[in-house]
């Protein structure tokens, strides 16, 4: 067992209103003159440090723990998980 | 996304030929269950529209009543069940953003939000818990950025919504008569798309709302945005205020599809729309995707060409995106182009209006069944029946609810939620009263009663608040249509709230119909929900604190109606028996004279007795204000009933006064010279609800133990359970 760190990715799905990453463009990005920006989109990450064997299984035991208890909602977002030994 | 194939063949017939791929994919949008009407269209027209306050524009998407003084509100009822149903977060709070855009359109500002929510048992149902906190936060923040108080609504929780949720919005507008937006247009307008841009979501939402959710197709999830939306509102009314909209649409369900023929079709014109004019969200959208996305948060406004320029600078001064995608025509043609190319042209008369359906319907075999099943006998401790109703999901506070929604931003509330209904602060100087109810209970049980008792049910909480019911909205939610005992229950709800509306003078000024609302256990309950808009003149009767002393005088009969109530369902888990019949002539007579005893100012306060019954209704009066009643059952006036059925009927036309012991005479005999069945059934003392029956005790609550637990309860099962 060692210690890894699974990275959660939480963003709507490509294609959906991403309102707050637009105003982040709109608002601030482009005021500021920087016209070599094009897209913004937001996400959330929440960082899991977990015991587990290997990189795959930190992995799919995040999964799980996030599909189990709501953290997502398929049906809006897109979640990706990342995990890396610390 | 198809048409049926009868319904192919009748457009092929109309136009005199065959649709090409983008004119489908139009037409199938428009002529959903869900935009079109087309299995209810026939059977609404019974429903009395007309009234000395009604004021008829056509195109309208929400109704408008005169209040007097130059001003009017309108009012309009949606739901977004499909939506919230699967992502109850952006599901409800686009739907509170879909029916804002309604008021906005007839050129009110929208001034307050109500919600009817159901979902299933939370207490078993952690995904029916999941869709509960979901929604009412997804509705809080969207009226809370707005700026929109949320001043009322209900929340019920039934088995029958398992996996599925009905979430209904409710708003009210208020503005000057003379600043109404009259929809009109002629050749050569110009036709803007504000708001939002177009993208890939919610494609045939209208379609998906009008299938059952079995289908794994779930793609019509949107993004709410209402910050998009204030600025929408903003730019609205200040377009309004220079005279610069000669036509406004919402884009709800269908999309510009919906929106375009609707308008073509209200206004006797033709529109020639551009789609590669449209602000898109997504490179490479296919023009019938384009035409029947569901973004939200977008509008449709004709304007005068000499006028476009002035609505592009409003609509650049507020950041709101606009368009010029089309114009106005003479020829009454609904034409689609991709600039060079026709990919759609067709009389807006036959895309706007889908063949209309007579389907067939039968009397349910559950229905007699049901009322003769043997019913519950008396639980042995009544005080215990008492204690867990107060705690029950249906019966319990709604603070947790409520305490989330922004209910006094305008500073127009009144009364506020909590009561029996939210009165707002008009300019002209009267009041309105505003309240929704609903009851699947008594509706599954008896459609037609149970809807008039929804419909009387709002009528009484308005009056409560000492208002004169003006106007009503109806918002009627059943399962398949195509199923003929289902569509047996939506005609008897149409005919009882059609019947109530005659007998009670009052207009039917909007409503919506959602139909197929399936769970995978089957349909749901029949669920037609009301509004009442109330309107008083003078002063609203602002609930006062109950004192020591002052009695409490009931009106109206006690029967043995507990089909439906939560007493049997709840406590017994026994659906059946006989639901609560409205009986016309009592009822007004009820009504009418309790109206009068509120308006001359001889109550403290009024309540209605409604879910729970009259145990219920006593103990919420004396938690509230922190003192205990000793009641006598035997004086409550009644039909014969043993001491839990009186406790707990869920009858009709019954009315809680809180009366001080000085006017105690003056209502007495008001109520004596109108003939009205009433009586003094007890006096508010102690720290104790005491209900007695012949001097023997029935049951005892301690006030304070009472309230913690009706309090705390559904906060505590949402929270921590």
């Amino acid at each position: 067992m060692s210690l890894f760190e699974v990275q959660v990715m939480i963003e709507n799905k490509a294609g959906m209103n991403d309102p707050e990453g637009d105003t982040i463009l709109n608002d601030l990005v482009l005021k500021g003159h920087h016209g070599a920006v094009k897209k913004i989109r937001s996400a959330k990450m929440l960082k899991f440090q977990i015991n587990s064997t290997t990189k795959q299984a930190a992995e799919s035991a995040v999964k799980k723990i996030c599909d189990d208890l709501r953290i997502y909602n398929p049906m809006v977002s897109k979640v990706t998980f990342s995990a890396k030994s610390i | 996304m198809s048409l049926q194939k009868e319904e192919l063949d009748y457009l092929t017939k109309k136009i005199g030929r065959e649709p090409n791929d983008t004119e489908r994919h139009i037409v199938a949008a428009e002529w959903s269950e869900h935009c079109s009407y087309k299995s209810s269209k026939i059977h609404l027209k019974m429903l009395p529209t007309k009234g000395a306050r009604v004021i008829h524009e056509k195109g309208y998407d929400s109704g408008v009543l005169d209040v007097g003084g130059g001003y009017v509100v309108t009012v309009h009822i949606e739901s977004h069940n499909h939506p919230s149903a699967v992502e109850p977060y952006g599901g409800a709070a686009t739907g509170v953003g879909g029916v804002i855009r309604d008021i906005l359109s007839a050129g009110t500002r929208p001034i307050a939000l109500l919600d009817g929510l159901r979902f299933g048992d939370i207490q078993k149902d952690s995904h029916a818990k999941w869709l509960f906190k979901n929604a009412v936060t997804g509705i809080a923040d969207y009226g809370n950025c707005l700026g929109i108080p949320t001043v009322g609504g209900e929340v019920e929780f039934d088995k029958c919504y398992s996996n599925y949720a009905l979430v209904d919005v409710a708003s009210v507008g208020f503005g000057k008569k003379e600043r109404l937006i009259k929809n009109h247009a002629k050749a050569g307008d110009v036709v803007v798309l504000m708001g939002g841009s177009t993208g890939r979501d919610g494609i045939g939402g209208a379609q998906f709302a009008s299938d059952s959710l079995e289908t794994e197709d779930r793609s019509a999830v949107q993004i709410p945005d209402p910050f998009i939306e204030k600025l929408i509102i903003e730019a609205t009314l200040e377009a309004r205020n220079q005279g610069l909209i000669k036509a406004i649409k919402d884009l709800g369900g269908g999309g510009l599809s919906c929106a375009i023929s609707e308008t073509a079709d209200a206004m006797g014109v033709g529109i020639e729309l551009d789609v590669t004019k449209v602000h898109t969200r997504e490179p490479n959208m296919k023009p019938s995707e384009i035409m029947t996305s569901e973004s939200q948060e977008r509008m449709l406004v004709i304007t005068d060409k000499k006028k476009l320029a002035k609505l592009q600078q409003i609509c650049k001064k507020f950041r709101v995106s606009c368009s010029v995608i089309g114009k106005v025509t003479g020829n009454k043609i609904m034409k689609v182009t991709d600039n060079k190319n026709v990919l759609a042209s067709m009389p807006a008369e036959i895309v706007a209006n889908a063949p209309l359906l007579n389907r067939p319907s039968k009397q349910p075999a559950y229905l007699k069944q049901l009322e003769n099943k043997r019913q519950p006998s008396q639980p042995k401790d009544l005080s215990k029946t008492i204690l867990s109703l107060l705690a029950s999901p249906n019966i319990a506070s709604k603070i947790w609810v409520y305490g989330q929604y922004d209910h006094e931003v305008g500073i127009r509330t009144v009364v506020k939620p909590g009561s029996d209904a939210a009165v707002l602060r008009l300019d002209n100087g009267k009041y309105l009263s505003v309240k929704i109810d609903g009851n699947p209970k008594h509706c599954y049980l008896d459609p037609k009663n149970g809807a008039m008792g929804c419909f009387e049910e709002a009528c009484r909480n308005v009056v409560c608040t000492g208002a004169t019911p003006i106007g009503m909205v109806d918002h009627l939610q059943f399962g398949n249509p195509e199923n003929p005992e289902i569509f047996w229950t939506f005609l008897e709800s149409l005919k009882g709230i059609t019947e109530f509306c005659k007998h009670f003078e009052i207009p039917c000024v909007g409503g919506k119909v959602s139909l197929y609302n399936e769970t995978p256990h089957g349909p749901i309950k029949p669920t037609p929900l009301i509004g009442v808009l109330g309107l008083i003149d003078k002063t609203p009767l602002k609930p006062q604190k109950i004192e020591l002393g002052d009695v409490l005088v009931m009106v109206g009969i006690t029967k043995d109606e507990l089909g439906g109530s939560e007493y049997y369902e709840y406590i017994h888990d026994f659906i059946g028996g006989r639901a609560p019949k409205i009986n016309l002539a009592e009822s007004k007579k009820n009504m009418d004279s309790v109206l009068k005893i509120i308006q001359n100012g001889h109550v403290k306060a009024a309540h209605d007795c409604a879910k729970g019954g009259l145990a219920i209704a006593v103990s919420e009066l004396s938690m509230t204000s922190n003192v205990g009643c000793a009641i006598s059952l035997d004086k409550v006036p009644k039909e014969k009933l043993d001491s839990a059925k009186l406790l707990f009927s869920e009858s009709h036309s019954r009315y809680l006064l809180v009366v001080e012991k000085s006017k105690l005479h003056v209502v007495l005999s008001e109520l004596k010279k109108k003939n009205v069945s009433h009586s003094e059934i007890g006096t508010f003392q102690g720290n104790e609800i005491i209900f007695s029956n012949k001097k023997k005790l029935v049951a005892k609550l301690r006030v304070d133990k009472a309230h913690e637990k009706w309090f705390n309860s559904l906060r505590d099962l949402v929270l921590h359970a």
